[in-house]
């Protein structure tokens, strides 16, 4: 974990006396609302449908158990004793009420934590793999370069209005845990042929009302020219992003309309006048990395008895085939926490569950914590020898949902549910669809199968790269949801495709069953969902879904 | 018919106007059959910043001898979100909120572009 220094706690403790300023003079009526909103916007506070939501910022999904309790003790002093991790990594509140919010950031500033651009045209919490600094496939901890980003862009004077919001991802494995590609940024951390350390650019990515998979605009740029080159890659966006048009204002955008080589031209030119200057020099990126903790991860420990509970409990061995990930050290593991319980809303924990989490992390997990953009939790370092009782303390929490990844592993957004913008409700078909499926042999079987669920096209809920995507929308004002297949936010990024008309929300059900059964039906051995759909064509699911059309 | 409503500023609670103030309940508000008292209720409304956000008119149809919203987000800000029964205020429960679970009617509501600027 990064550790505040004294300058970062200073600007923390600023942001949360200045906005309970703001706070105490829209109360009195000295500010107007439309002189207050952007305020508040800047410190993540939005008007939803039925009260204030706060947005949390959890900078590249790390947590320790402090800092969870302090969004348990939120949980339970502002809100209704829960709240909601999102697909940016970051953690909601949805009943909190206005003159708490400045109490909330100070009792975040607390915990060295804040709600700081997790609204805005600036520049987003920076997504990162939430096995960093754990898994077995990566080349080196990216969250380094999360927290310079972090640090660069928060408050940054150009940056701060852009034409819209901007993110950016980094992993630096070989596998995308990130949805890398469908952010504005991509970053992918590749090792030189000298062994230096450098990053593919991408650039353009992204989801909502038109979505594209970004282009590679770098094949390779050294890791210490890192910051020049995102100053000119947003300097270009600043200067000719549409401002005109909200609808036309991301950099996606701007990246298709120039063309990727011709966006990259200007970028080029941009980062040659910027020159060296514009980087952090390297005493400043190793201060950084220094201020990390390190894990304090043993020599291969003993696996006590994990495989022989493995072989004698068939719960704790579904619990290890689908929520244990390869650690890079031998005698750990990867621990996967669901946040997908059934007839559960995606994302959702209570303050007693953040305690039990922040406990597990505590006792047996080296402190660390990670929430992940598909809206579960991870305990990156456990011991195989303490994954048994690790399991039996998450089951008790209803924490140990076997389905990492499985096809009850849905991303929802909160749709009309809570949200102004959305269309139609989200939650209420993710519940459905994972009780259809919650017979657990059933759902192994079907294999790795993404759902991702959106409630209007601003695409919170990622549903252009679910493997099978659901859009909410809103058709003579009744909900309607519209299907696409063969998405993926993977290294193999893929935008979906739709496959037919729009269903009323009493079908989506059993059209994703169809879908389902049609893939079994069609499917070679060791194939995923994915790989049937790409080798089949979506015909035969087409024709299963809208069969009684006929 | 129609009913005006709003966030109330110092919670976000959704409020509905009811003779020259905000009250919880939809089943509580003033309900208009002519569109110059609403639009004067509008005005009053508006003139009270410090209490209430952004109020707008919203359409009613009669259900179960309950006015209800004919937009179905209206619907959900007048009982709470469906993933949590005990949130909002069909944790009160009653005939006026079964009124609200049971009602039909399609129309997009004419306040969702207030709604849309607001966020």
């Amino acid at each position: 974990m990064y550790r505040y220094d004294a300058v970062d706690r200073a600007v923390l403790a600023d942001r949360a006396a200045e906005f309970r300023d703001q706070v105490r003079r829209r109360l009195s009526g000295e500010l107007t609302e439309d002189q207050f909103k952007p305020l508040r916007l800047m410190n993540g506070l939005y008007l939803q449908l039925h009260a204030y939501m706060l947005r949390v910022a959890v900078p590249y999904g790390s947590l320790d158990p402090r800092q969870m309790r302090a969004l348990a003790d939120i949980a339970r002093r502002f809100d209704r004793g829960y709240g909601h991790f999102t697909t940016r990594t970051n953690i909601q509140y949805n009943w909190i009420r206005l003159a708490d919010a400045p109490d909330i950031l100070d009792v975040l500033a607390a915990a060295d934590l804040h709600a700081i651009q997790t609204s805005g045209n600036c520049i987003r919490n920076v997504t990162a793999d939430p096995y960093a600094g754990a898994a077995a496939d990566e080349l080196e901890d990216p969250r380094v370069w999360c927290e310079a980003i972090r640090q660069w862009s928060s408050l940054h004077p150009e940056f701060s209005f852009l034409p819209r919001k901007f993110k950016i991802a980094v992993t630096a494995s070989p596998h995308d845990r990130t949805a890398a590609k469908v952010h504005d940024i991509g970053l992918l951390l590749r090792r030189g042929r000298d062994g230096a350390t450098g990053f593919e650019v991408i650039v353009g990515g992204g989801m909502g009302r038109t979505p594209y998979v970004g282009p590679t605009l770098k094949a390779f740029l050294p890791s210490d020219r890192l910051f020049s080159y995102l100053e000119a890659v947003l300097r270009v966006y600043n200067r000719h992003g549409r401002r005109d048009n909200i609808y036309k204002a991301r950099i996606k955008i701007l990246v298709a309309a120039l063309g990727a080589e011709a966006f990259g031209r200007e970028v080029e030119a941009e980062w040659e006048k910027i020159g060296s200057a514009g980087d952090l020099p390297g005493s400043e990126i190793a201060r950084i990395r220094d201020a990390f903790t390190r894990p304090e991860l043993a020599d291969s420990p003993a696996p006590g008895d994990f495989e022989a509970r493995r072989a004698a409990e068939p719960a704790f061995a579904r619990f290890v085939r689908n929520n244990l990930r390869a650690h890079k050290l031998p005698g750990y593991a990867i621990v996967d926490v669901s946040l997908k319980g059934f007839g559960e809303t995606p994302g959702d924990i209570t303050a007693d569950q953040m305690d039990v989490v922040a406990d597990l992390a505590e006792r047996f997990g080296l402190d660390e914590i990670r929430s992940t953009h598909e809206q579960n939790l991870v305990l990156p370092h456990i011991r195989l020898a303490d994954v048994h009782t690790v399991w039996k303390a998450l089951d008790a929490a209803r924490l140990a949902t076997p389905n990492i990844n499985l096809i009850s592993d849905i991303i929802a957004c909160p749709g009309l549910d809570y949200c102004a913008l959305a269309n139609a409700r989200a939650i209420c078909v993710a519940q459905d669809i994972a009780r259809r499926f919650e017979a657990p042999d059933r759902a192994e079987a079907i294999g790795e199968l993404k759902i991702k669920i959106s409630g209007c096209i601003n695409a919170c809920g990622h549903h252009h790269v679910g493997h099978i995507g659901i859009l909410g929308v809103d058709k003579k004002g009744e909900e309607f949801y519209q299907l696409t297949l063969g998405g993926s936010g993977a290294e193999d990024a893929t935008v979906g495709k739709m496959l037919g008309p729009a269903l009323p929300i009493d079908r989506v059900t059993d059209a994703v069953e169809a879908i389902v059964d049609a893939y079994l039906l069609h499917r070679k051995d060791g194939e995923r969902f994915l790989d049937t759909l790409r080798r089949t064509g979506d015909a035969p699911f087409r024709e299963a879904v809208y069969a009684d059309a006929h | 018919m129609k009913a005006l409503t709003a966030n109330r500023l110092s919670d976000g609670e959704v409020v509905f106007w009811k003779s020259g103030a905000w009250v919880e309940r939809l089943a509580d508000a003033d309900v208009f059959a002519a569109e110059d008292t609403a639009a004067t209720a509008e005005t009053s409304a508006r003139a009270q910043p410090t209490m209430a956000i952004d109020p707008y008119l919203i359409d009613l149809v009669e259900t179960e001898g309950f006015w209800t919203p004919v937009s179905y987000r209206e619907r959900i800000r007048a009982l709470g979100p469906s993933n949590h029964e005990r949130h909002g205020k069909q944790a009160d429960g009653g005939d006026a909120v079964e009124a609200l679970r049971h009602a039909h009617g399609a129309a997009r509501s004419s306040g969702r572009v207030n709604l849309i600027r607001r966020k």
